[in-house]
């Protein structure tokens, strides 16, 4: 069937475009779009880690309910998880099931929490009841978070063997995003 | 159960807006009585759904129900009450909540007020309210989800953002920001619906102006508290930062004031209707805008880096409202045509399109150095930011020449003016602007563009009182009224006028205290040991003590400073850092001894109790409580210019007895 340009005109009352109206609306709202959408990934708080690629700093801290202090020079040669977080903290509680099962999957790898702003009493009382599978170690006064440039918790660090920063995430973890950032660890080991 | 109830309510609230946005358009198009009152229905079903799930958010908090996913983010048992009741607006889920609740009632009272009135623009205006609300609704039934579920509740929670808990201010802001931002969706509503119909008339644009003017005053007031709690918290001296957050909120309110002055134009000449449509619409966009940009919650909670749904759904419904507006003024607003002439020449008419096109400006350069870092992001993938000297540049011209303008204008008469005329109107005004040009010239300010605020704002003080004293002179000359009465009659008569004119007042006020105060201060930094003392203008301060306070939720450090002025005592102050349990960097509170002529400022960088030594700030802010007064005497012309506004509307509506009745003489 051969459409008619006289078909295809409707027979109702076009409404009248103001052209100019348009064009300079379009102008103005089609690049505002074009930006805003070009930034939604983008989280305003996520300030790029100067720290990827580069030698973790190093810490000797004591775990939670005592004991020797766990230095990360010891645990050279293996992938290494530093994981921040708190009791208080939503979002951190959400994903230590992951954490915990993910330290129980990848036996090469160490896992390790470390405390950040929280008292020893209450995070000792939150292991007990959810369960650990790894030593999560005290910061008292919040050294090792600055030396992390840590912004807020949960924020996890992703060591190589040679103790080198390989990738930080910023959020809850899921299990699938840990054995993606733990194999660029491991990666990085050989 | 509750967080089921939550849930329940709000599906309801999104079905009733839905429903009745659907409803609305269709009785625009086909008007029926049938279709109006359904329209009402669902509107006032949509409000009593949001005030009902705000109530059960609050029960929730108050009875701490860690099982609802906001009480576990933000409630906490060591609290005190007044914080767990305004932790509704503490966090991004919450606050969205709380949008819902505001707009739910701005949608009901507009609705009551016009529900006989304005047959052929309602249904189209509520179904505009409606599918707005429609959208807060569906967000907060899908990726805000504040009645979440959280299938192991914690036994506490870690309490709100800090900041929130740390000063009064930062509660009050919140309230106030939200029923400007949302307000803004009624002017939009009744926007939208002239457009749609084709016409806006005389009646229609008093509730218009009248609904524009309700918002307007919040967000100023919004505006000055955010401002006054960076003042009196943030402890770098300044209120205003021209940080993204401050932006959002006043780009909506620049295009807010260019429509109410345009509108006048609309109700006098009937003139720029078009315009002023465009404007009443870009101020709800850039309302949305902010809320996008600031992800809708003015407090980030540092907690909780859980990428949500929630800015790619306020994104989408941004880009369906900026097209369908654009849309629609393209297509529509050739309906709109002037009644009237526009006078270019000198005369009041110009003064107004000037003062249009300087907000404008001004709109966009604020809009632009916002938007900025984010092009530079997309395009070049580095982070940066846009800094203060950018907008200080652009803005400080343009202040400067709207207080011009908002002195010439009302000085001009309306129409064509004559050479004779002009000189009569603008030759008078300038002994004010001299004079405050050499007083603050003599009180030590020396720069340029502060002094020729000083000229221009004496200039505009005196057009400004003889224009508010005028008709009280008119009454006593042709009247022979005494002074006191003439005053009584002549406010209760031309209240809008004078209500408008006490704005400007505020504006001005504030407009040269803010270039007094930015410029002419004085400041230094000093590090103190115990029992030292330093001096800073005629203030002298001597570091006494310093202490350290615990309570459950935080912990001060507070440095003792008695301080004198003149060789005279004035007192101690007080300035402290307040540690939160939840918040690794400590909050300070400065202490701030204000007087009319001067803020005397001190703000800790660092202190050690146990050696007892200080770092401070210490400024001498000039005016600055002003600024905080300026805005007063703003929000009360608003108010002054609104109330009798809306009541004669509603008499007009009703046509119950005379609209002009005189008032009561004040004894």
């Amino acid at each position: 069937m051969m459409p008619t340009p006289a078909s295809s005109a409707s027979p109702t009352r076009a409404p009248r475009v103001n052209r100019k109206v348009l064009v300079a609306g379009l102008v103005v709202v089609v690049p505002l779009i074009a930006i805003l959408l070009l930034n939604l990934g983008r989280d305003p708080h996520s300030i790029r880690s100067p720290l990827i690629g580069r030698p973790a700093p190093p810490f000797s801290l004591a775990p939670v309910g005592g004991g020797s202090p766990i230095s990360l020079e010891s645990l050279r040669g293996r992938p290494v998880v530093v994981n921040f977080w708190a009791t208080w903290c939503v979002p951190c509680f959400e994903e230590h099931a992951a954490l915990v099962a993910a330290a129980r999957t990848f036996k090469e790898a160490q896992f390790l929490g470390i405390v950040y702003e929280d008292d020893e009493a209450r995070t000792k009382a939150f292991l007990a009841e959810r369960g650990g599978a790894y030593p999560s170690l005290m910061d008292a006064e919040g050294k090792t978070a600055i030396a992390y440039g840590v912004f807020g918790v949960p924020e996890t660090f992703f060591i190589d063997g040679q103790g080198r920063i390989v990738d930080k995430f910023v959020g809850p973890l899921s299990r699938g995003a840990i054995a993606e950032l733990l194999g660029k660890a491991k990666g990085g080991a050989r | 159960m509750v967080p089921l109830a939550g849930r329940l309510l709000i599906l309801l609230g999104l079905l009733a807006a839905s429903a009745g946005s659907i409803v609305g358009f269709a009785t625009g198009r086909r008007p029926s009585a049938a279709g109006w009152a359904w329209t009402r229905r669902f509107a006032y079903a949509f409000a009593a759904f949001m005030v009902l799930a705000t109530l059960v958010m609050e029960y929730a908090l108050l009875t701490h129900d860690f099982s609802v996913s906001y009480v576990a983010h933000v409630g906490s048992r060591s609290v005190p009450t007044w914080v767990t009741v305004v932790s509704l607006w503490s966090s991004l889920e919450g606050s969205i909540l709380f949008w819902g609740l505001v707009m739910g009632i701005y949608v009901a009272v507009a609705t009551y007020r016009n529900r006989e009135a304005h047959p052929e623009y309602m249904p189209y205006a509520v179904g505009v309210w409606l599918a707005c609300g429609a959208f807060f609704s569906f967000l907060l039934a899908g990726p805000a989800q504040p009645f979440a579920t959280i299938p192991n509740p914690p036994v506490d929670g870690p309490g709100p953002n800090a900041l929130l808990q740390n000063h009064y201010l930062m509660v009050m802001h919140p309230p106030f920001l939200y029923s400007g931002y949302v307000g803004m969706t009624i002017p939009f509503g009744l926007a939208c619906a002239a457009l749609l119909v084709g016409r806006l008339g005389h009646d229609f644009i008093r509730p218009l102006r009248n609904f524009l003017l309700l918002p307007w005053i919040f967000l100023t007031i919004a505006i000055v508290l955010g401002g006054w709690w960076a003042y009196e918290v943030l402890g770098w001296g300044g209120y205003w930062a021209w940080d993204p957050v401050e932006n959002a909120s006043f780009l909506p309110w620049l295009t807010a004031t260019a429509a109410l002055h345009s509108a006048i134009l609309v109700e006098r000449k009937g003139v720029l209707k078009a315009w002023t449509v465009t404007l009443v619409i870009a101020s709800y966009l850039l309302t949305i805008l902010g809320t996008f940009m600031t992800r809708s919650g003015v407090f980030n909670s540092v907690h909780s880096f859980t990428q949500s749904a929630i800015g790619p759904t306020i994104l989408a419904f941004l880009g369906v409202a900026l097209l369908f507006s654009v849309a629609a003024l393209a297509l529509r607003v050739d309906t709109l045509a002037p009644e009237g002439r526009l006078e270019t020449g000198a005369s009041r008419d110009a003064a107004f399109l000037v003062q249009n096109l300087l907000f404008v400006l001004f709109t966009f350069t604020v809009l632009l150095g916002t938007v900025f870092p984010l092009v530079v992001e997309a395009v070049r993938g580095a982070q940066m930011s846009v800094g203060r000297p950018y907008f200080d540049r652009l803005s400080v011209p343009i202040g400067v020449a709207l207080l011009f303008v908002m002195g010439v204008g009302p000085a001009l008469p309306w129409g064509r003016a004559t050479g004779a005329q002009v000189r009569k109107a603008l030759l008078p005004p300038l002994i004010g602007g001299a004079a405050l040009l050499i007083l603050g010239f003599l009180l030590g300010a020396r720069n340029p563009w502060t002094l020729l605020a000083l000229f221009f704002g004496g200039f505009t003080a005196q057009v400004t009182l003889a224009e508010i004293a005028l008709p009280v002179r008119q009454r006593m000359r042709s009247r022979g009224e005494g002074l006191l009465e003439a005053i009584a009659q002549s406010q209760s008569r031309g209240r809008r006028r004078l209500g408008a004119y006490i704005v400007h007042a505020g504006a001005l006020l504030a407009i040269v205290a803010i270039a007094v105060s930015s410029t002419t201060g004085t400041s230094k930094e000093i590090q103190l040991r115990r029992g030292e003392s330093t001096t800073l203008g005629a203030y002298a301060l001597t570091f006494v003590d310093a202490d350290r306070f615990t309570e459950p939720h935080r912990e001060s450090l507070v440095a003792r400073l008695d301080v004198s002025k003149n060789g005279s005592r004035l007192g101690s102050l007080y300035p402290r850092m307040n540690q939160y349990e939840s918040q690794r960097e400590p909050i300070g509170t400065p202490a701030v001894r204000s007087s009319l002529t001067e803020d005397l400022y001190l703000s800790i960088h660092n202190i050690d109790v146990d050696s007892g030594s200080v770092g401070l700030l210490v400024l001498v802010n000039p005016m600055v409580s002003w600024i905080w007064i300026a805005t007063a005497v703003m929000a009360l012309g608003g108010l002054f210019a609104l109330v009798p506004a809306f009541r004669a509307e509603t008499a007009l509506v009703r046509e119950t007895g005379p609209t002009s009745m005189p008032a009561p003489e004040p004894q």
